[in-house]
């Protein structure tokens, strides 16, 4: 909960120092719940192995894919992870995003019902089976 | 994952990058997998969803067939 709540509350990754502090543990134990978040599929961090790449639906670096939520600015890993974040923070906010293919902006109002109508549409190249093969290629 | 302006806009997308076109997803479905998965992340019991409750996830919101199945083994 602490990554999450940090994500949250800043719209950027913690540091490993900041996740011990946040879960009053020593800094020594963070690798270990780092490994545990991981295998649950709801971590993934840099090459580096300190680093958090993604706290779906949060992502821990720059992308096309922001979610406005709260005052704030908050990266998403996907397209379906920017409107999980609107989901997350309460399920009001806005969208920002684009047409993978002619670049054209998106740009979403989202209320508790959802987004307004529209003719843009979502696409997953990969199957549900092979997301975790390579979740930051899906 | 990816947003695209129409339909075409996929076909066109898929074409130029290889890749075989996949269902489409509209955004009010998109709206319902993000809810399912994610309003509760920021609680203390929040879970990802297990193979079985994904399945109905996607089934709930029309998406059924191999490529929505989280053990299927050809698509």
């Amino acid at each position: 909960m602490a990554v999450y709540r940090h994500f949250a509350e800043t719209a950027r990754r913690p540091s490993p120092e900041e996740v011990a502090a946040r879960a009053a543990v020593p800094a020594a134990e963070v690798p270990a719940a780092y490994a545990r978040l991981r295998a649950q599929r709801v971590l993934v961090l840099e090459d580096d192995g300190v680093s958090i790449r993604m706290a779906p639906p949060f992502s821990g670096v720059p992308t096309q894919h922001v979610a406005v939520a709260a005052g704030k600015r908050y990266f998403a890993n996907c397209a379906w992870d920017v409107f999980g974040i609107i989901a997350a923070m309460g399920g009001t906010g806005a969208v920002e995003s684009r047409c993978e293919q002619t670049l054209e902006p998106l740009r979403l109002p989202i209320e508790p019902g959802g987004p307004p109508a529209s003719d843009w549409r979502f696409h997953c190249a990969v199957p549900a089976a092979h997301w975790w093969d390579d979740i930051v290629l899906t | 994952m990816l947003f695209f302006r129409s339909e075409e806009r996929v076909r066109q997308w898929c074409a130029g990058a290889g890749v075989p076109v996949r269902p489409l997803v509209r955004l009010d479905q998109l709206w319902g997998l993000a809810v399912a998965w994610y309003a509760t992340r920021l609680r203390p019991d929040s879970r990802r969803p297990q193979p079985e409750e994904m399945r109905r996830i996607f089934a709930g919101l029309g998406l059924e067939g191999p490529f929505w199945d989280p053990r299927a083994d050809s698509f």
